[in-house]
């Protein structure tokens, strides 16, 4: 089925950003809101200091990580029968995340961090999981076709 | 809660979308009646930044830091005054901060200025005055430093660790001086001025982002940047509230929730009341939030346990037979968190968090009632710690059809 001018194919997008993983040697790309977010899933989102993210692993579907009182309304903007993981306010977001990459069986090589996710969050990640290598995501989204160039969304 | 960090975001501020700006006539009585609110506001002083610039070298020796680095943001103009965006600010545990940047500083705190013009070679700039610097090993990342910079960092500096900054930057953030909270009181006391000028113009069939542009509105005619999430109804069991749109009907719950900058400093209030007349079920509810906000206040002493506070608020609630834990209906996130130049910063009032509670800490108190298809209570009152116990900055909302004091 073609898909509508007014509704980007996402998961077309999706498939060309696995290829450019594959490209270069990305075995997963995490995510903040952002430029890429949006473009590459629709989900427009505020960054706060509550951890909403996205893994996108180099072979299967999307995992979200989202704060647990937020799920109604991240439900409203992520696509229907994405996965979703939820975090609780006393549990660690970067759990979820490494959770995420696990399950997508990513537990070596090189994972992908948006140049706009904000160090907390890489941190938080490569502290629960030291031996993944973790390198920008940039050159695979540009491939991807990800404006990069777009402001990331209000700064705080 | 605060909102401002999604406002710029139209999937998830409902505040956003193609807000209307009242002009002229269409202005409400209520609103056009208010003056400035910012006479004789005292900015923070270069004494008392570079007193925190001595006191991050202090943290950074505790934690073995030999330098910090910002990229801009909240830090930066905490520690320098400047709000510069495209600036690597590296502030070493001995010796002159440096400043690397495409411009010089215009703050005398800054320190050493290290221009780049190309942008190829920010980070080898960078690299070059941490070299000079000499003995730099173990840098603290500022948390918000994006990480295509600590990328950039990292790979013109090779050899070198990089670790969290927070218990430098939240160590010295988290404890507001005198200064820091007569910026924050101001903040306070201009928002309840706009919510209260803005309660005045609620009428039946407003739409919330109407409600939303009044108390923008009003911030205006106080003389500050501010705004507001109005949800309304059932919405109001969300505590972002919803994309949907609403209008006011008799009866309804009525939520607004957001703050004001003074000097950077933040403000953050919640009013949960009713459009007309409330019922039994309304009111009782509101009751147990208040209640539980009252705990909160109370459990909020030097030398308690953050988590403690959230543990005070949430038996209230539980204890009237919400929740438990998270689970809705209740209470379905933290008590509070602290506040300062940010809306939300370090310390939570959140189980896990056994941080003691210190006089100059700032936290916000608003353990919400969500009760999803009915409606949400939150009443929300920033506080502030004193040797002996916790201070409102405003008066809280007496009953639900008085939303101030």
């Amino acid at each position: 089925m073609p898909q509508s001018n007014s509704t980007p194919d996402f998961a077309a997008r999706l498939a060309k950003l696995q290829s450019a993983m594959k490209e270069f040697g990305l075995a997963a790309v995490v995510l903040e809101p952002g430029p890429a977010m949006l473009y590459l899933t629709g989900v427009r989102w505020g960054k706060s200091e509550r951890t909403f993210a996205v893994v996108l692993p180099a072979k299967g579907g999307p995992v979200w990580v989202v704060p647990g009182f937020e799920e109604m309304r991240a439900r409203e903007l992520i696509r229907p029968g994405e996965e979703i993981r939820i975090w609780q306010e006393d549990e660690s977001p970067y759990q979820r995340i490494v959770e995420g990459l696990h399950a997508r069986g990513v537990t070596s090589g090189r994972v992908g961090i948006d140049e706009g996710a904000r160090f907390f969050v890489f941190d938080g990640i490569r502290r629960l999981a030291p031996k993944l290598e973790y390198v920008s995501a940039n050159a695979a989204l540009r491939a991807a076709g990800v404006d990069l160039t777009q402001p990331a969304g209000r700064k705080r | 809660m605060n909102r401002r960090l999604f406002i710029a975001s139209a999937a998830a501020g409902v505040a956003a979308l193609g807000r209307p700006m009242p002009q002229g006539q269409d202005v409400p009585e209520a609103i056009r009646k208010l003056k400035p609110m910012t006479e004789g506001i005292q900015p923070i002083t270069d004494e008392e930044r570079h007193a925190r610039i001595e006191k991050a070298r202090r943290l950074m020796r505790q934690n073995k830091m030999d330098a910090v680095v910002m990229a801009g943001g909240s830090s930066l103009f905490y520690f320098t005054g400047s709000r510069a965006a495209e600036v690597l600010w590296v502030l070493p545990a001995a010796g002159a901060p440096v400043w690397v940047a495409p411009e010089p500083p215009e703050s005398k705190l800054a320190g050493e200025a290290r221009i780049w013009k190309d942008p190829a070679l920010k980070y080898r700039t960078a690299a070059h005055a941490l070299a000079d610097r000499g003995g730099i090993t173990r840098i603290g990342i500022e948390e918000r430093v994006p990480f295509g910079v600590f990328d950039g960092l990292r790979h013109a500096t090779a050899g070198t660790e990089y670790v969290s900054a927070d218990a430098v930057t939240a160590g010295c953030r988290m404890i507001k001086s005198p200064a820091e909270i007569a910026l924050m009181q101001r903040a306070n006391d201009i928002t309840i001025a706009a919510y209260k000028a803005a309660f005045a113009t609620l009428r039946e069939g407003m739409t919330q982002r109407e409600l939303s542009a009044n108390i923008a509105a009003a911030y205006r005619a106080l003389g500050v940047n501010g705004g507001a999430m109005a949800i309304f109804g059932k919405y109001t069991a969300f505590p972002h509230g919803s994309i949907q749109p609403q209008q006011l009907r008799e009866g309804d719950m009525v939520l607004i929730d957001d703050g004001c900058t003074v000097e950077g400093y933040q403000s953050d209030i919640t009013r949960t009341t009713v459009f007309g007349k409330p019922t039994a079920r309304q009111r009782e509810v509101w009751e147990i939030e208040r209640e539980a906000q009252d705990a909160a206040l109370a459990a909020a002493q030097p030398g308690a346990a953050c988590e403690s506070v959230d543990a005070a608020a949430r038996k209230v609630i539980t204890d009237a037979g919400f929740g438990p834990g998270y689970k809705v209906p209740g209470l379905p996130h933290r008590t509070g968190h602290g506040i300062g130049l940010d809306g939300h910063e370090w310390t939570y009032l959140v189980k896990g968090n056994r941080t003691k509670i210190e006089p100059g800490m700032c936290f916000s108190d608003e353990p919400t009632i969500a009760i999803y298809g009915e409606f949400g209570v939150r009443l929300e009152d920033c506080m502030y710690i004193t040797e002996s116990g916790a201070r409102m900055f405003t008066k809280q909302s007496p009953a639900i059809d008085q939303p101030f004091g």
